[in-house]
């Protein structure tokens, strides 16, 4: 790869992490309402409130005052402190919740894409086959569904009928437990949440890679392998699946992207400690400092996954590079 | 073809083994013979800060007041009762309140009336700077009580002198800290601080542990002085923000013992199966109303490019005839499912001691309303509009927050009854914060451009918390009518110093003023709805009697609770047998308190599941070089 394809895409990662971080001071302030009035608080008098709007900051000028502190605090890993949860830095609470999304649409897009693959390269080599009418036909299904509507089901059956798993949360009370009792009780936690994430996900890998496959399957290496006697599944996975995972880099890395954003609706009906939760609750209270970490921290995300997009796809297909 | 079948067999049964594990660690609990007995409670709300100073929150309220005593309690009827004091005596100037000689904090320090004077010192010092600690909600307790000074002349002494004789110094929300742990920290520096926990207390149970968005674990108190010990060793907070359906799902699976703020749908299902629930629909303190855009009534001011649409609002009889245009049970049966009481006065049911029935109630009676319009001089026009004194047609802007999805239902029924009076009602849903931000008058930085405000307060154990809001002197901060009234005023600054009897008789009075002027049209208290199971605790009582066992005043229940498998009640007993609950402190089916570490168990899981993984793949490796070799 050429270091020039190299730098230019580094060039505009740096430029729209820049543009990012303009737009982020912008946009929260763009919002009505302010951090003050999120309290209906008949107590606080004028000055209290007047008080409260020096401590954050929001008595000084928007431009340049406010522009310029949050510019050189966000360069310098200053954050602010989190008006909503009082006394505790934003970096703090931002990186305690981005442990648990991580975890959860971490997991849930690896096993996403290794079962969304695996299906969607199946279907789309025997059309019309067993496995293409109901896995496709689940895909489309769970595709079209939010996660809400997959995970309350799975809560209503596996938890308060069956009582297999917990219904909600993360981890259970009780700070004293051994690495194994943790690992396990995570474990226990974790089932759920990450069964209604990877149904979501399956659905489109799985479309997108059956589409691909019955591409790939009308090209002349495949009717060539074909005829030189190769067995139909050494085919599919030696010629066919390898060639049809290009599309499916695009996908995956803008997918990947935001793996740290979270899925709202899936953190909210498991009450999943993540960066999901965390943004509906920093938006009731306008934190402003939270709101505009938590947007840096997923824009830049989605920018270096698509950066190692660029990077990977410049790699694998030489006409990108030309 | 037979190998590659075999690879495939294999394949599935390397994923089923995967699959298999994982759901087999997940179902086989580990169980320990020891574990607490845990109170499970659940909430809509996520606990916002373990710093009591901080805290906005009925949760958080919730949360310090199980670590932190409050000078005086809370009993069963929200009256006075002893808390970090044991006993006190009032006099015209000043209360001696007595604290116990042998009382220790949690962590086996010696509690005194040093800690009363540190606590209590903060909000104080707060005051007379006019400043405020942390997010400003406790510390105004002492200013609104009078109180001017403070006294520890012993350990077990503490005094305070207020300006006048009322009863409001028995309602402060003041938590005693230890001064041993944050005696360092003034009033400016209190409400910076995290409160971590584990935390020293001398509440029934303390703060150990907080999960942020998931749960608040406390733990018993040894050295708990209160009078009552709850069966529990144990309480968990759990939060379920804005999510009551995992939160029911949760109180059936057995995980909560408690949900606190369950939807109408949701409580009328549970309501069915009194065998293993209890449902508890409790007066709340608070009520949702109509606020009417009067800014100008009683200053005499007006907004340029801003204020009401009409001067008609700044009549009390066109408002007087308006409450007459509004079915407060209607609303009640049709809005909230019959969960709640129709509203009148601006002091809340649930203060018992406080609230009165108006002098003169407002009925539903639309031809009354027309007849009362028509006598003020607001006459209809050939179409059948309802027009104002200038002669312009009426034709009202409601604005509501777009919290609460009845407020649209409650619009939509205030449309229709207005239109038959010939007045026309646009009606329109903010986000919280704009709504505000659209109330606000001049002397708030707004041009207050809306008519009618639909939304509702909750209030304190003093009705003040919630009769400061219409004060004059509250235009451009909290009031949301606008409203200005010196007989008011005075009224209010008559009861502040007043008590017993002489407030009741002054608090009826502002009752029955603001009603008359109907600044405000109260169209219901609302309800909580609480919900909790018979099979693991009893004694649960309502607090006050007409509200629920918890988040409500003071935190007693948590104290009374007891086994249920040891208390033959009717229907409990039922529910207890068929549930197989708890019948000593033993191990728990509740999610939440399964743990311990069975560590054998899920070792041999583990391994076993690694054994079968490892040797499916090993039979597939072994066949794919068959294979190759074929």
């Amino acid at each position: 790869m050429s270091g020039r394809y190299l730098g230019r895409k580094l060039i505009q990662a740096i430029v729209t992490v820049v543009a990012i971080i303009l737009l982020n001071f912008v946009l929260f302030r763009l919002m009505p309402g302010s951090p003050e009035r999120a309290l209906r608080n008949p107590h606080l008098t004028a000055e209290v409130i007047a008080g409260n709007r020096a401590r954050w900051g929001l008595d000084k000028p928007l431009f340049p005052d406010q522009l310029v502190d949050y510019v050189q605090e966000t360069l310098t890993g200053d954050l602010g402190y989190s008006i909503k949860y009082r006394g505790q830095p934003v970096t703090d609470v931002v990186l305690n919740a981005m442990g648990p999304t991580l975890l959860l649409i971490g997991l849930g897009e690896i096993v996403a894409i290794v079962i969304g693959l695996a299906l969607g390269a199946r279907s789309g080599w025997v059309r019309g086959g067993i496995v293409d009418r109901i896995g496709n036909g689940l895909s489309l299904i769970f595709y079209s569904m939010p996660y809400f509507v997959i995970g309350m089901p799975l809560i209503i059956i596996f938890a308060a009928g069956l009582h297999w798993f917990p219904t909600s949360g993360m981890t259970s009370p009780g700070g004293d437990k051994d690495l194994v009792a943790t690992l396990f009780d995570l474990g226990r936690h974790l089932v759920l949440p990450l069964a209604a994430v990877s149904l979501g996900l399956i659905g489109a890998y799985s479309i997108l890679m059956r589409a691909s496959i019955i591409e790939t399957r009308a090209e002349d290496y495949v009717t060539t392998a074909r005829a030189k006697g190769l067995a139909d599944s050494r085919i599919l996975r030696a010629h066919a699946f390898p060639n049809a995972l290009l599309p499916m880099v695009t996908l995956i890395a803008i997918n990947l992207g935001y793996v740290v954003a979270g899925a709202i609706t899936a953190e909210i009906v498991f009450t999943w400690p993540g960066l999901g939760t965390l943004t509906v609750q920093a938006l009731d209270a306008r934190d402003y400092p939270l709101l505009q970490a938590i947007f840096l921290i997923v824009a830049v995300s989605v920018v270096l996954a698509n950066l190692a997009a660029d990077i990977i796809y410049g790699y694998l297909d030489p006409r990108v590079r030309s | 073809m037979r190998s590659s079948l075999r690879r495939r067999g294999a394949g599935l049964l390397a994923m089923l083994a995967i699959t298999g594990s994982v759901i087999l660690v997940g179902v086989a609990g580990p169980v320990a013979a020891a574990d607490p007995v845990t109170l499970s409670v659940g909430t809509t709300q996520d606990l916002d800060a373990s710093n009591p100073f901080n805290t906005e929150l009925v949760v958080g309220y919730e949360a310090f007041e199980l670590t932190y005593s409050l000078l005086v309690d809370f009993d069963k009827d929200a009256h006075p009762a002893p808390g970090f004091a044991d006993s006190w005596e009032r006099s015209a100037d000043r209360v001696t309140f007595h604290i116990g000689a042998d009382r220790k904090w949690s962590d086996g320090q010696p509690a005194t009336s040093a800690d009363v004077c540190y606590s209590w010192g903060l909000a104080l010092a707060a005051n007379k700077d006019e400043s405020y600690i942390g997010s400003g909600y406790l510390d105004p307790g002492t200013k609104d009580a009078g109180v001017t000074k403070i006294e520890c002349p012993d350990p077990t002494t503490f005094i305070a002198y207020t300006t006048d004789p009322s009863d409001r110094i028995f309602q402060v929300y003041v938590p005693i800290l230890p001064e041993h742990i944050w005696g360092k920290d003034d009033y400016k520096k209190i409400g910076d601080e995290k409160f971590d926990a584990p935390l020293v207390g001398t509440g029934p149970y303390t703060l150990a542990e907080w999960k942020t968005g998931q749960f608040a674990r406390f733990v018993r108190n040894p050295n708990w002085w209160g009078p009552n010990k709850g069966f529990e060793d144990e309480v968990v907070l759990r939060f379920f923000a804005d999510n009551t359906d995992t939160m029911v799902q949760a109180l059936k699976s057995g995980e909560l013992d408690y949900a606190h703020g369950v939807n109408s749908d949701q409580f009328k299902q549970l309501q069915a199966d009194t065998a293993t629930y209890t449902t508890v629909a409790g007066a709340a303190n608070g009520w949702t109303q109509l606020a009417f855009n009067t800014y100008g009534t009683g200053t005499g001011k007006t907004i340029k490019n801003g204020g009401a649409s009409t001067k008609a609002l700044q009549d009390t009889a066109f408002r007087d005839a308006l409450g007459y245009a509004t079915d407060h049970k209607a609303l009640v049966d049709r809005v909230l499912g019959g969960f709640g009481d129709p509203g009148d006065t601006v002091v809340p049911p649930v203060l018992t001691d406080y609230h009165v029935t108006p002098d003169t109630v407002r009925t539903f009676n639309i031809d009354l309303a027309k007849q009362k319009l028509d006598a003020a001089g607001y006459v209809l026009d050939a179409s059948g509009k309802r027009l104002d004194k200038e002669g312009k047609e009426i034709n009202l802007r409601l604005y509501y927050p777009n919290t609460d999805d009845n407020y649209k239902k409650v619009a939509q029924f205030v449309e229709q009854w207005y239109g038959e009076l010939g007045i026309g009602v646009t009606h329109q849903s903010f986000d919280s914060d704009t709504l505000t931000d659209l109330l606000l008058p001049p002397e708030g930085g707004g041009t207050a451009k809306y008519d009618i405000e639909l939304w509702g307060w909750s209030g304190s154990p003093d009705p003040n918390g919630l009769l400061y809001v219409f004060l004059c002197n509250q235009i451009g901060t909290s009031s949301d009518s606008l409203w200005c009234n010196k007989e008011y005023d005075d009224l209010y600054a008559k009861e502040s110093k007043e008590g017993g009897a002489d407030r009741k008789a002054t608090l009826a009075q502002m009752q029955n003023l603001v009603y008359n002027e109907a600044p405000y049209d109260v169209l219901y208290y609302d309800a909580n709805l609480d919900v909790y199971r018979n099979d693991r605790f009893a004694g649960w009582q309502n607090m006050p009697s007409n509200g629920t066992p918890f988040f409500s005043y003071g935190i007693l229940d948590y104290t009374l609770l007891t086994d249920a498998t040891l208390v033959p009640t009717p229907g409990p007993t039922v529910a207890a047998a068929t549930a197989g609950p708890v019948a000593t402190q033993g191990p728990s089916t509740s999610g939440t308190s399964g743990q311990g570490g069975n560590s054998t168990l899920i070792l041999v899981l583990v391994v076993a599941a690694i054994v079968i993984v490892g040797g499916a793949w090993l039979y597939r490796r072994r066949s794919a070089r068959a294979v190759e070799e074929e």
